[in-house]
C-alpha cells in the first residue's frame, strides 16, 4: 500500500489521540511520499504518551506542510519520490508498524547508496517547515566534576568561547542557590513537564520535584528499569547468535509495561520517556554520565524544557562490555573520566538547548562542582571573556544571563 | 537559533591542512615533483612488504588532526607524519559500518552487504589479488582483527578467487578465549582484553573443542608462543588493541609476511557515550602505531622495505549534526562521518608531505596493486602520489 490509499479506517487501532490527529490530517498524509509518511505516523501513533511540546511541534509541522504552496511542496517531496523502495517494504504493514518500516528502509537506503539523497531531501523539507515559533526564555544549568581532581587540566575548553568564565563563583550552599534560581525561573510557567532536574547520582535534597511543572529524576531512581534492560541485553549476548541489530531490535521492542515503568511513575508520558531512555539508546544502561547526557538531549528534543538542571555523578569504572552487562551494581568509580565525559556532555547540552532557543533567550551555566569555576553563556555574556569578581549564582545570572 | 552548519569534505580537509602546514611546516603535493624513488634504486630494492592499519571505530578530526585534537596523537603527528605523506581528504562513500567499511577498503569496492553478518565479501580482497597475482604462499598474507564479526574478511566468495588465495585471519580475542578455556589461568584478570561494545557485542561463541584446538594450534605453530607465555604476556597488556599489536609482532618475527592488515578497534567504545574512553583509545592507537613503526624499523625483514598505510575506516558524526549525537555514533552519513585521512610511510613514499586533493578509501587496493605489480578489478584509482 502507498500513502495515497490511506483511509480513516486504517487508524482505527491507533490510540485515541493519534487516531484523531491522523484523521484530521489525512489529506496531508496521503500526499506524503512513501519514504517519509511512516516517520509522521510513528510520531502520531504515540501521541497519547508524548510531551505537550512534541504534540505542538508535530502539529506545527503538519500545518506548515498543509500550507505549503503546491509547487514548493512538489519540489520538496520530489527527491523522496525518486528513491527506489522495495515492493516488500511498501507491502508491509507500515501503518501499524511504522518504526519497523523506518528501520528496514534505513538499512535499505544505506545498502542501495540512497542514504545521502534521503538525508539531503529530509534536510531541505524540514528546513522549509522549520518552526518559527518565538521560544520562551530557557535556563540550563549543568553541574559536573564531583570528586574529580581538576588541577592541571584545562576545563570547559569547548564552552569558553561561548560565554564568560567565572573564576570566583561563591559556592557556599550551592545546591540551595541552584534551587533558588531554578524555582525563580520556573515561576514563569507552570505547564507540565516544563522544568527538569536530572541527577546521575543521589539527588540533592532540595525539593525540585515539588516546584510546579517540574519533574525530578535520578539514575538510582530508575535503577530497576536499567537493570531489566541490562538483563535483556545479556540475554542477547549469551544467546550465541545475532548481533548488534538483534540487540537493538530486542530493546526497541520493549515498552513501558515490559520494563514495569509503572513501578516508578503512574504518568504514562513519563513511563514511556523513562523506558525509552534505556531501550532506545546506547550508553545509559552502563554509565551514569551517558544517562545524564542522553536524558538532556532527549529532553531538549522532546519536552523542550524551560528550566533544565543536569547534574553528573562519577560513573562506574570501565570494565569489559559483557562484564558491565552482568554486574549492574559495580564497585569503583572513575571521577576523572566522568569529568571529561561530562564536559563533552555539557557542550552537547548547550548545542541542543541552543537549537530550541530564540535569540537572546537562552541562559546556560556549567559549573564544575567543588570549584569556583563556571561558564555562563547568555545574552549579556560576551564569549571568551573572564570574570574574576566574587559572585553568587543569582547575581551572576542577573549580570550575564 | 543555532545555525545547522554542515561541513563539507573540502572544509574538513582545509582545516586539517591549515593546521598541519601551520604547525609542522609540511610541504603540499602541488609543490612536489617526481614522487618516489629513482628507477635505479627501485631496481635494487628488496621485495617490498605492506602493512595496512585501519582504525575500526572511526576517529574524528576534532580528536585527531584538527588543532583541538592534536594533543591526542603526538606520535602520529610528531614522529610518523614527518616521515610520510598525509592525505587530508579520504572519502568513504559506502556504508558506515565497521565490517562492511573495512571490507570495502580491502576489496577496493563499495561493498553493500549486511554489516552485522559475518559473511565473506563478494568481491576479491587485496589478499587474494596479491597471492594469486604474485603466486605467494598462504603464510605471506595475514589479517589481525579484534572482533568476532571479522572472521570471514580474509577472502571473498568470488568464484575466481576465494579462500585458497585468502589471508590467514587471526582474531586475538578468540585466541585468548581458547587459551583461557582450560581454567588454569585467571580469566578475570584478562577480561579487559576481551572487551567489545554495542556495535560488536561479544557472544558466547559456540566454539567446539575442535575450534579451540585450532586456535591453540595457531598459537603454538603459527605464532610460536606457548599458551602459558601467551597468557603471561597478555596479563601485561591494557587493551584488545595492545593484544593485536603483540600478535602482529609475533607474526612478523615468525613468518615475516609480505602483506599484513591490522584493525585497531578500542576506540569504538565511543558507542557507549563515554568521551573519555573514546579519547583514551585514540591516544592508545596513536602510541601503538608508533610502536608498530618501530617494530618495522627494528626488524631486518621489514626495515627499509615496508610501506605502512594508516587510515580510519571512516569518521564519526559531527557535534553540530542534529541527526546524530556527536562523537558517539556514525549514523548520519554526514560529511564528517564520511571524510577521514590516510597516512602512508615507506621507502618509496615522499616524506613530510600533505596531499589535499580528495581520494577514496577504495583507492588503496589498486594503489597497492600498482606498487607491488598485480592487477585488480577495483573501481578505485591508483593514488599517483604513492607510486
Amino acid at each position: 500500500m502507498t500513502p495515497d490509499r490511506l483511509r480513516a479506517d486504517d487508524f482505527a487501532p491507533y490510540p485515541a489521540a493519534g487516531r484523531g490527529f491522523a484523521v484530521d490530517h489525512l489529506e496531508m498524509l496521503r500526499r506524503l511520499p512513501m519514504a517519509i509518511c511512516p516517520s509522521f505516523l510513528q510520531q502520531i501513533l504515540v501521541l497519547d504518551t508524548s510531551f505537550p511540546a512534541e504534540v505542538s511541534s508535530l502539529q506545527r509541522q503538519c500545518d506548515a506542510i498543509e500550507h505549503l504552496e503546491q509547487g514548493k511542496f512538489a519540489a520538496l517531496v520530489s527527491p523522496f519520490q525518486h528513491l527506489s523502495i522495495p515492493a516488500h517494504l511498501e507491502e508491509s504493514d507500515w501503518v501499524q508498524s511504522p518504526a519497523k518500516f523506518i528501520t528496514d528502509l534505513t538499512a535499505y537506503l544505506w545498502s542501495s547508496s540512497q542514504i545521502d539523497a534521503f538525508r539531503s531531501a529530509a534536510q531541505k523539507l524540514f528546513a522549509a517547515i522549520q518552526d518559527s515559533t518565538l521560544y520562551p526564555h530557557r535556563l540550563t544549568m549543568v553541574v559536573f566534576g564531583r570528586d574529580a581532581r581538576t588541577t592541571g587540566t584545562p576545563l570547559l575548553t569547548k564552552l569558553r568561547p561561548r560565554g564568560v568564565l567565572l573564576t570566583a563563583l561563591q559556592t557556599q550552599d550551592m545546591p540551595g542557590q541552584i534551587f533558588e534560581v531554578f524555582s525563580r525561573h520556573a515561576k514563569e510557567s507552570q505547564e507540565p513537564f516544563a522544568h527538569w532536574y536530572v541527577d546521575g547520582g543521589e539527588p540533592w535534597t532540595q525539593e525540585f520535584g515539588k516546584v510546579p511543572g517540574a519533574v525530578s529524576i535520578s539514575y538510582p531512581a530508575l535503577d530497576d528499569l536499567r537493570k531489566r534492560t541490562l538483563a535483556k541485553m545479556e540475554e542477547v549476548t549469551t544467546g550465541g547468535s545475532g548481533g548488534a541489530e538483534l540487540m537493538r531490535a530486542r530493546l526497541t521492542s520493549m515498552n513501558a509495561k515490559d520494563l514495569d515503568a509503572g513501578s516508578v511513575t503512574e504518568d504514562p508520558v513519563l513511563a514511556r520517556f523513562y523506558t525509552e531512555l534505556f531501550t532506545e539508546s546506547s550508553g545509559p544502561q552502563l554509565f551514569s554520565t551517558s544517562f545524564v547526557q542522553w536524558t538532556g538531549r532527549e529532553l531538549a528534543r522532546r519536552a523542550q524544557p524551560r528550566t533544565l538542571l543536569l547534574r553528573y555523578a562519577p560513573r562506574r569504572r570501565y570494565q569489559p562490555f559483557n562484564e558491565m552487562l552482568r554486574t549492574a551494581d559495580p564497585e569503583g568509580v572513575d571521577p576523572e573520566g566522568s569529568l571529561r565525559d561530562a564536559e563533552m556532555g555539557a557542550y552537547y547540552t548547550w548545542i541542543e538547548m541552543s537549537r530550541i532557543a530564540s535569540s537572546g533567550k537562552n541562559t546556560f551555566i556549567a559549573w564544575v562542582e567543588g570549584t569556583s569555576q563556571a561558564i555562563l553563556a547568555g545574552s549579556s555574556a560576551p564569549g571568551g571573556t573572564q570574570c574574576d569578581t566574587a559572585l553568587r549564582l543569582k547575581d551572576a545570572l542577573d549580570a550575564f544571563g | 537559533m543555532l545555525s545547522r552548519r554542515i561541513l563539507s569534505p573540502a572544509s574538513i580537509s582545509r582545516s586539517r591542512r591549515e593546521f598541519l602546514q601551520g604547525g609542522l611546516g609540511l610541504i603540499s603535493a602541488s609543490s612536489m615533483s617526481g614522487f618516489g624513488l629513482p628507477m635505479s634504486r627501485r631496481l635494487v630494492a628488496p621485495s617490498p612488504k605492506t602493512i595496512l592499519v585501519t582504525f575500526g571505530g572511526g576517529a574524528r578530526d576534532s580528536e585527531t588532526f584538527a588543532q583541538e585534537g592534536q594533543h591526542n596523537i603526538p606520535h602520529l603527528l610528531g614522529e610518523l607524519l614527518p616521515q610520510g605523506t598525509f592525505f587530508s581528504q579520504v572519502v568513504n562513500a559506502g556504508i558506515l559500518g565497521h565490517y562492511v567499511a573495512t571490507a570495502s577498503i580491502i576489496t577496493g569496492t563499495w561493498e553493500r552487504f549486511d554489516n552485522f553478518i559475518a559473511a565473506p565479501p563478494p568481491n576479491p580482497t587485496l589478499f587474494e589479488y596479491f597471492r594469486k597475482g604474485l603466486r605467494r604462499p598462504s603464510t605471506d598474507a595475514w589479517v589481525i582483527a579484534p572482533s568476532n564479526g571479522f572472521q570471514r574478511i580474509g577472502s571473498s566468495s568470488s568464484a575466481a578467487f576465494g579462500p585458497n588465495f585468502g589471508a590467514g585471519v587471526i582474531l586475538p580475542k578468540r585466541l585468548l578465549s581458547a587459551a583461557l578455556h582450560d581454567g588454569r589461568h585467571d580469566s578475570d584478570s584478562l577480561a579487559h582484553l576481551l572487551q567489545d561494545n554495542y556495535e560488536m557485542p561479544v557472544y558466547q561463541p559456540a566454539e567446539s573443542e575442535q575450534d579451540r584446538e585450532l586456535h591453540l594450534n595457531m598459537l603454538e605453530s603459527t605464532l610460536s608462543v606457548s599458551v602459558a607465555d601467551f597468557v603471561r604476556h597478555a596479563q601485561t597488556l591494557d587493551s584488545a588493541d595492545e593484544l593485536s599489536i603483540f600478535i602482529t609482532g609475533q607474526l612478523m618475527r615468525q613468518h615475516a609476511p609480505s602483506l599484513l592488515m591490522l584493525t585497531l578497534h578500542d576506540m569504538d567504545i565511543a558507542h557507549a557515550g563515554a568521551y573519555s574512553l573514546y579519547v583514551d583509545a585514540i591516544q592508545r592507537a596513536d602510541r601503538l602505531c608508533a610502536e608498530l613503526w618501530n617494530m618495522i624499523q627494528t626488524n631486518p625483514e621489514y626495515k627499509d622495505r615496508t610501506t605502512l598505510y594508516i587510515l580510519p575506516d571512516f569518521g564519526r558524526d559531527s557535534d553540530e549534526d542534529p541527526a546524530g549525537n556527536g562523537f558517539q555514533h556514525h549514523r548520519t552519513g554526514g560529511a564528517l562521518a564520511r571524510t577521514t585521512w590516510l597516512l602512508a610511510l615507506g621507502p618509496h613514499i615522499r616524506q613530510n608531505a600533505v596531499v589535499e586533493r580528495p581520494i577514496q578509501s577504495i583507492d588503496l587496493v589498486p594503489t597497492i596493486g600498482c606498487h607491488l605489480g598485480f592487477s585488480t578489478t577495483s573501481p578505485g584509482r591508483c593514488i599517483g602520489e604513492l607510486l
